[in-house]
């Protein structure tokens, strides 16, 4: 499924998208798959499947430990292909790639994007690839048809917003914070007004990352924006139940808990 | 050709690879930098605090007990003689500085071997501004002396327990510190590495080191060197004493990279043996593996301890203008009782890899002169040379 369905079905329910995010590999490259299965049947709008990297510059502690064991148990490139795969043929929600550049430059750009399109991929963040540095990766995601999500942070000036919203597709990643992931407090009422102004400037939905941890924030956030993105606190959750006989069951809970399905 | 062009590459390698929060404070640097280096009070007050402060010009001397036995001419550019004790000073001073125009009151660092730890903590006290360093806490332990230094001129160490615990985990912590904080906080990076500007920034702030040299072996011996001759990390000394060559075709450049355990294990040598990759804010020579993760290096000289490389150096790479080398752990501290023993100078392990490098070029090239990059004083290696030695008295 692409972004721009589920957002034109989200519209028709009247509500915001949530998006869990998850690096594969993490904590071993085979509980992937059961993962996302398991995030979709807790309500889970979007994955937002990470790859990941050694060095995770913007990430805080609990990615940074998840990406680490990721990648201590063997999750590569190859591997993190294979489970979209075998995702491919199961999951119905759309799926978004999220990583930093060095994997993807050292992949081969093209290459990569032509994989992702083979495995229905929608769309790619890049962390550490702004919009400057993109011509060769965004030319490659035109050609395969692949959505490039850019992010617009409460640094970004009006000016540079003009530009982001115009190359980005699928929907606008809104940072609600200056910091990297992790658990934060919200600032509803700032970003309230940013997304108003992202607003002026594009038709695409908005979604907000960064911080996000609990049910209370994602309906918060979901009342003013098009989605809301949670990452480290269902790393965390993985990481303190992945060893109990039915963690699958529990992590189906708790993203239901946290998008209140 | 400008180096780096507009959008701060040079040739291939360079650019801006970093997080969205960072683009509008790395284009409010690049306009202050570019602003405040043509600024004559700036400039005043750089020379001031380089001249008086620090310790400029250095010396340029004639080290005649090596020359003679090696059978080359051989210059040592003492920056070890510079207050606290490296030529990272230099940098320091220039970024500090800066950051005081741009009224920046919290200045943040990362800093390997501590050398540039120290010179931040330094120029903080002087210009009175609140410091923060991160430094891996591998390094922690090996350089209990100069983290003490940090303490007591102010400054807070943090210690990195992330990662392989070095120099590259601590510049990730910084970048962290800097995103969270980069409204209020500058960012003091200690190698010609990182997004642009810094590359450019902290080789302009080095290149009094070459420019210097230039002129004192004219007037020493009447014409340019053969060589020039520095130890290459991220490569900030070096590229302050290469770039005021470029233009000196007839001057051979050589940069020495860490071999560390040997370039089939455990290593620092990115140009020698890594491959171009985005790692820390820069397209550049990186030591990855087949998926493009970062590899951990290795040093005996802790602020050699790094798996990437400025992109000048790699243009230089790919362009044929320098050279690049590497000389193991073993053969550093040969270099390190080299001079030590012949010279009177304790130079620091990471220097230690240019002087080594003496020995082979010696081999076809007598009778040659060559400027030598002596970038750190090495009393904050007294420990490691210590264990080292322990350690192969066990052997």
């Amino acid at each position: 499924m692409r972004l721009k369905d589920k957002f034109k079905q989200l519209k028709k329910e009247n509500r915001g998208a949530f998006i869990a995010y998850v690096p594969f590999g993490f904590p071993n490259p085979s509980a992937t798959k059961n993962i996302c299965l398991s995030l979709e049947r807790g309500g889970a709008d979007v994955i937002e499947l990470g790859i990941p990297f050694s060095d995770p510059l913007a990430d805080g502690p609990i990615i940074q430990a998840a990406t680490t064991k990721a990648l201590a148990n063997g999750a590569n490139i190859d591997k993190f292909f294979s489970c979209l795969g075998s995702l491919d043929k199961v999951l119905t929600i759309p799926v978004a790639v999220m990583t930093y550049y060095n994997p993807i430059f050292k992949f081969g750009i093209s290459q990569f994007f032509k994989q992702l399109k083979k495995y229905k991929v929608s769309a790619v963040l890049v962390v550490d690839l702004p919009l400057e540095e993109s011509d060769e990766y965004l030319k490659q995601a035109r050609k395969y048809d692949i959505d490039t999500i850019f992010f617009i942070t409460p640094t970004t000036d009006k000016e540079r917003i003009k530009r982001i919203v115009r190359s980005t597709k699928g929907f606008i990643y809104y940072i609600s914070i200056t910091g990297i992931t992790g658990p934060k407090d919200i600032a509803y009422g700032a970003i309230t007004k940013q997304i108003k102004g992202i607003k002026k400037l594009s038709n695409l939905p908005v979604c907000v990352g960064f911080g996000i941890h609990s049910a209370k924030q994602v309906a918060e956030v979901n009342k003013f924006s098009d989605g809301a993105i949670v990452g480290s606190s269902i790393v965390k959750f993985i990481e303190g139940n992945y060893d109990k006989k039915d963690f699958l069951r529990r992590l189906e809970r708790y993203t239901a808990s946290l998008c209140m399905k | 050709m400008s180096l780096p062009n507009k959008k701060g590459y040079f040739g291939a390698f360079g650019g801006k690879y970093i997080p969205e929060t960072l683009s509008v404070c790395l284009k409010e640097l690049e306009n202050a930098y570019n602003s405040y280096k043509r600024d004559s009070k700036f400039k005043q007050s750089l020379s001031f605090y380089l001249n008086e402060y620090a310790g400029r010009p250095t010396p340029l001397y004639f080290a005649q007990r090596i020359s003679k036995q090696l059978g080359l001419k051989v210059y040592l550019k003492r920056e070890d003689l510079l207050h606290t004790g490296a030529h990272k000073i230099n940098n320091a001073l220039g970024q500090a500085l800066l950051a005081k125009h741009m009224g920046k009151h919290r200045v943040i660092a990362e800093t390997g071997a501590g050398q540039h730890g120290v010179a931040v903590a330094t120029v903080c006290s002087l210009l009175s501004l609140d410091c923060d360093i991160y430094m891996g806490a591998e390094d922690v332990k090996r350089q209990q002396m100069n983290v003490l230094r940090m303490k007591v001129l102010g400054a807070n160490v943090i210690p990195v327990e992330s990662g392989s615990k070095t120099l590259k985990d601590a510049c990730n912590e910084a970048f962290r510190d800097w995103v969270t904080n980069v409204r209020t906080t500058y960012y003091l990076l200690g190698s010609a590495v990182g997004p642009h500007p810094y590359p450019m920034m902290v080789r302009d702030f080095q290149a009094p080191i070459g420019i210097e040299a230039r002129s004192q072996i004219l007037k020493k011996e009447g014409r340019l060197p053969d060589y020039l001759l520095a130890c290459v990390g991220g490569g900030s000394n070096s590229i302050g004493l290469f770039y005021p060559f470029f233009a000196d075709k007839q001057v051979k450049f050589i940069g020495v990279e860490a071999a560390g355990f040997g370039l089939g294990g455990y290593h620092s040598a990115s140009l020698v043996k890594g491959e171009p990759g985005v790692f820390q804010g820069s397209l550049s020579y990186v030591l990855q593996d087949e998926f493009g993760q970062i590899k951990n290096a290795h040093s005996v000289a802790p602020g050699l301890d790094y798996p990437g490389v400025g992109p000048e150096h790699s243009y230089y790479k790919v362009s044929k203008r320098a050279k690049y080398e590497a000389v193991s752990d073993d053969q550093a501290v040969e270099g390190f009782r080299f001079l030590s023993e012949l010279e009177g100078i304790i130079p620091a392990l990471e220097s230690a890899h240019a002087i080594y490098y003496l020995k082979p070029l010696a081999k076809k090239n007598k009778g040659k002169t060559v400027i030598v990059c002596l970038s750190g004083r090495g009393d904050k290696d007294l420990d490691i040379i210590k264990e080292y030695n322990q350690k192969k008295q066990r052997k």
